[in-house]
């Protein structure tokens, strides 16, 4: 990450603080990553790869009373519009770093853009987001209270999402933050924290993570996954 | 080695699209910049504008608040977009370059 990502990245959340939607929203991505740190304070943290893509979760759309048109927001940074795929998924595109919106998918689920009408945009609607949500942390950064969901559910969820992908590149950078993320709860002495994590969410979910993990070959989880079974 | 050459692939797909982008963008914007002059006490403006490699001056008379406003918000947004422009354009440079030398590798 360079200084000026970084730079670039709190003046985004600064915005959207003072603009008032900051909390309505929730980072997620491996943009959680460097912000993670906060959380993990001395533990020996290994910052997995990132992307240029800044992802923000609206948890509940229809919370959202105050209208913030969000590109006009961005303009004067230099961030233009950009449509992802055929369905026309709006990103706000600037050379050090992307943004997009995203809901929790309800239902059948949609193939197509959900609109925001109170943020000027859309989104598109993922399955498993709601798992994010499910334990979130709030950290003081720069002022700031920012929203992330707490580690174990940000790695629990890549657990899952790294069996969808199509792109096994994709897959393999999901496994590789998911481990580096559990190791560092466990390092902070938090292990307890991902069975119970595992036991309050839905039989399909756990499942599907437990899969992941067994697909895993690290010394790690296969204690964390013996432990879950005699539990 | 796959997850990095993945990640210069997306980022080198990414600022591609973006480079077109960019280019719709500055294509959007009003043409040419509103300079005011003063002569004899009084303001006009004209507009001046390259067309056909000469540059064009064309009287405006006075126009409204509103329009003076939004040519210089597309000055400031031209300047801004071309710095931005060719720094899309140095990153696929530099990520061709990267992926080019993993592939011989």
């Amino acid at each position: 990450m360079t200084e000026n990502q970084y730079k670039l990245c709190i003046e985004i959340l600064s915005r959207f603080d003072k603009a008032g939607i900051l909390k309505n929203i929730v980072l997620i991505g491996s943009w959680c990553i460097p912000f993670y740190k906060n959380y993990f304070g001395d533990t020996k943290y290994l910052q997995p790869l990132k992307t240029r893509d800044v992802d923000f979760l609206v948890p509940e759309p229809h919370k959202i009373i105050e209208k913030v048109d969000i590109p006009k927001l961005l303009k004067d940074l230099g961030f233009v519009i950009g449509f992802k795929g055929q369905q026309g998924y709006i990103k706000l595109e600037h050379p050090d770093l992307i943004v997009e919106f995203l809901v929790p998918e309800k239902g059948r689920g949609v193939e197509r853009p959900v609109p925001l009408p109170m943020l000027g945009l859309n989104a598109q609607a993922l399955r498993y987001l709601n798992f994010l949500t499910g334990s979130i942390i709030t950290l003081a950064v720069e002022g700031m209270q920012i929203r992330l969901p707490h580690p174990v559910n940000f790695a629990l969820h890549k657990l899952i999402i790294y069996q969808l992908r199509v792109n096994s590149e994709k897959a393999e950078r999901d496994r590789e933050t998911a481990l580096r993320i559990l190791e560092a709860v466990v390092e902070k002495g938090e292990k307890d924290l991902i069975l119970q994590t595992l036991e309050t969410i839905p039989g399909k979910w756990q499942k599907k993570i437990l899969t992941g993990l067994q697909r895993l070959d690290h010394p790690l989880l296969e204690v964390l996954f013996k432990n879950y079974n005699k539990s | 080695m796959d997850v990095i050459k993945g990640v210069l692939k997306e980022e080198l797909q990414n600022s591609l699209q973006m480079k077109k982008d960019y280019k719709r963008e500055l294509e959007k914007l009003p043409k040419g910049v509103l300079i005011k002059k003063i002569i004899r006490g009084h303001e006009y403006y004209y507009l001046i504008r390259r067309e056909g490699g000469k540059v064009r001056f064309d009287y405006r008379g006075k126009p409204s608040s509103e329009e003076i406003k939004q040519y210089e918000e597309a000055k400031k947004l031209r300047k801004k977009y071309r710095q931005l422009l060719s720094q899309v354009n140095k990153q696929i440079k530099y990520l061709s370059g990267m992926l080019r030398d993993r592939k011989s590798v």
